[in-house]
């Protein structure tokens, strides 16, 4: 037994008083139910890695096989399975120092149909800029995804996320690490899964980092879609902000856990999460519990909202004013609700590539 | 007025609201090409006027009817009156944060005038001349409907979608609200070019006389307490401007 594996067998099941396990269980999120086990038939997902257009990629490097560390602690039970079922070995992407490009990468991640996992590590160079779009497709029964990332000073990195997954479960686990004065763009796409647990935390512990955390999520049929977003202020002179959309349909379950920390010390810290359901059945349920932790009094700002209700009818009446019927002014505002969070994760072309990849989505969620 | 059909036609018009009544018998016709201003004071029942017309479904028609070119519009959807022809610039119109202008006007005038109309050169130099008309730089096709437009954009705007969608009647709900007097000018000019020399009716619904420098209206009627007790031609609205409302009570 490896000491991955006997690191995790040695914890207990987290409670469901966690923040984190309130409403997926551990149990439920496991890629078996039963937790004591840890799955001896794990596949990698095949990865391929392009430009926008298809073309191969210069100068950005992916490196299997990688011992790497997770960069800060998070859920003890998630980090520990996580680096248990990939043996403690990551693909390691690195965007080397002042590397820059307008072209995003787009990195393929294609599941087969059991159970497989991943660890994938972005390190990007000082003063460099990317975009990643991270697109998983494919049939698994279960995915688990690690992904953590340092960011070099001066850097900016546009990282977006669009789960694809047509039947199966995800574990998405993500620590983030921002370099002094750089900036992360993170934006997370859902339009599938039959279930989703993620654990996404971001540590802000050299100044001058900034933050900005977008979600555009739409849960149909009998999704149950579950983000904990953990943000953390420990440097001086950091800024967050976090807004997540999620749009609600037939009996699916979404749920979004914001948990904003500002150390002692994090003087001038500017941080806030807004967290908005558009209910669009009766039977979807949408449950938004942002929390704060400020031990710094020095601060810029801190807060937090949440937003749930059916879409509004003073829009809706607009838009039929200019001869869109009812069913069509709706689309139009859930289309338009999930894009006003979309249509920032990047550049036009990003926004353009994102519209493509998911309005097959949209169309789906019309019919559910 | 002319023998020929109104474009609308108000007859003996009830209106009410989570059960107070509003409007106690509307008659009203407009003749094509004709352009009627309604006037009255705050609370007097003109936006209820308008948004009725419309299709607002909170508004209760306690009894009348409401004909466009003859064919009553009571059970119709206000997207089914807005395809029939009508078109209703909003006093307050709705923000649409996600929604791209260009793509929602293209999807409005499809919607109304049919796919083709909405596509291809003679789309874009409509869209082109009808924004040099009230002024709306190309940038704002790649901004969200109305969203954190000023006043004057809005009102713009609305005028913008009124050149494009070319209906058979327009309701200006005070659209000359917050203007100032170019601005006045340029949603002026608009209206003109929608309506001038069409078959086209127009109501504009204003407290002042202001807008009525501008566009010429063939009738003025005033409205209080739900009811119009005076009409006339344009010189009603100087009378108004001069003496208030208060020696029509």
């Amino acid at each position: 037994m490896d000491n991955q594996v006997e690191a995790y067998l040695s914890l207990d099941d987290p409670p469901k008083s966690d923040h984190l396990w309130r409403y997926t269980s551990w149990q439920r999120a496991h890629p078996t139910g039963d937790s004591g086990s840890i799955p001896s038939d794990v596949s990698i997902p095949n990865l391929k890695l392009r430009d926008i257009n298809g073309e191969d990629v210069e100068g950005v490097t992916l490196d299997f096989g990688q011992k790497l560390p997770i960069p800060f602690d998070g859920s003890p039970t998630s980090d520990a399975f996580m680096k248990a079922i990939t043996h403690g070995k990551a693909i390691l992407m690195t965007i080397p120092d002042n590397w820059n490009s307008d072209v995003p990468l787009v990195l393929e991640i294609t599941t087969g149909k059991g159970i497989e996992a991943a660890h994938i590590h972005i390190k990007t160079g000082r003063h460099s800029e990317v975009t990643i779009l991270t697109r998983i497709e494919g049939d698994c029964a279960w995915l688990g995804l690690l992904r953590t990332a340092e960011t070099g000073v001066g850097s900016t990195l546009h990282d977006v996320v669009v789960n694809k997954i047509r039947h199966g479960s995800l574990l998405r686990v993500d620590s983030f690490k921002a370099g002094r004065d750089s900036t992360i763009t993170a934006g997370t796409v859902s339009a599938g899964s039959k279930q989703t647990k993620a654990d996404i935390r971001y540590m802000l512990d050299s100044t001058g980092a900034n933050l900005k955390v977008l979600g555009s999520l739409l849960a149909a049929e009998r999704m149950h879609l579950d983000h904990h977003i953990e943000i953390r202020h420990v440097a001086p002179n950091t800024y967050s902000r976090l807004n997540w959309h999620t749009a609600c349909s037939g009996r699916s379950t979404s749920v979004g856990t914001g948990m904003l920390k500002i150390d002692k010390g994090a003087k001038l810290a500017d941080a806030g999460q807004l967290f908005h359901n558009l209910l669009l059945s009766e039977k979807a349920k949408a449950n938004s519990i942002p929390e704060l932790e400020v031990e710094e009094n020095d601060v810029v700002g801190c807060g937090h909202g949440t937003a749930n209700g059916p879409v509004d009818e003073s829009q809706r009446f607009y838009l039929m004013a200019r001869g869109l019927s009812e069913k069509e002014s709706e689309d139009a505002l859930v289309a338009a609700f999930l894009n006003s969070t979309l249509s920032q994760m990047g550049s036009e072309l990003v926004h353009a590539w994102l519209i493509k990849t998911v309005e097959d989505a949209l169309d789906g969620l019309k019919q559910s | 007025m002319t023998d020929e059909t109104p474009v609308l036609s108000l007859k003996d018009l009830h209106v009410g609201i989570d059960g107070n009544n509003i409007l106690h018998g509307i008659n009203l016709n407009i003749a094509p090409g004709e352009i009627h201003a309604i006037m009255g004071r705050n609370g007097s029942g003109k936006t209820t006027a308008a948004a009725t017309i419309m299709g607002h479904p909170d508004y209760e028609i306690n009894s009348g009817a409401i004909l466009l070119n003859g064919e009553d519009l009571l059970e119709l959807e206000a997207w089914e009156r807005a395809r029939k022809g009508v078109f209703l610039s909003f006093q307050y119109p709705q923000s649409v944060p996600g929604l791209q202008v260009g793509h929602f006007l293209r999807k409005s005038v499809a919607s109304i005038r049919g796919d083709e109309a909405a596509k291809g050169p003679a789309f874009r130099d409509a869209l082109k001349s009808a924004m040099e008309e009230v002024s709306i730089p190309r940038s704002f096709l790649s901004r969200y409907v109305n969203d954190g437009f000023s006043g004057g954009e809005k009102k713009r705007f609305e005028i913008l979608q009124l050149m494009l969608l070319k209906p058979r009647l327009a309701i200006l709900d005070e659209t000359d609200s917050g203007l100032d007097i170019d601005g006045i000018r340029v949603v002026s000019r608009g209206i003109n070019a929608a309506i001038r020399g069409s078959e086209s009716g127009a109501l504009i619904i204003t407290h002042y006389s202001r807008i009525l420098e501008h566009v010429k209206p063939d009738y003025v009627h005033v409205l209080i307490k739900g009811k119009i007790v005076k009409s006339g031609g344009p010189e009603l609205a100087l009378e108004l401007e001069e003496k208030g409302y208060e020696w029509l009570q």
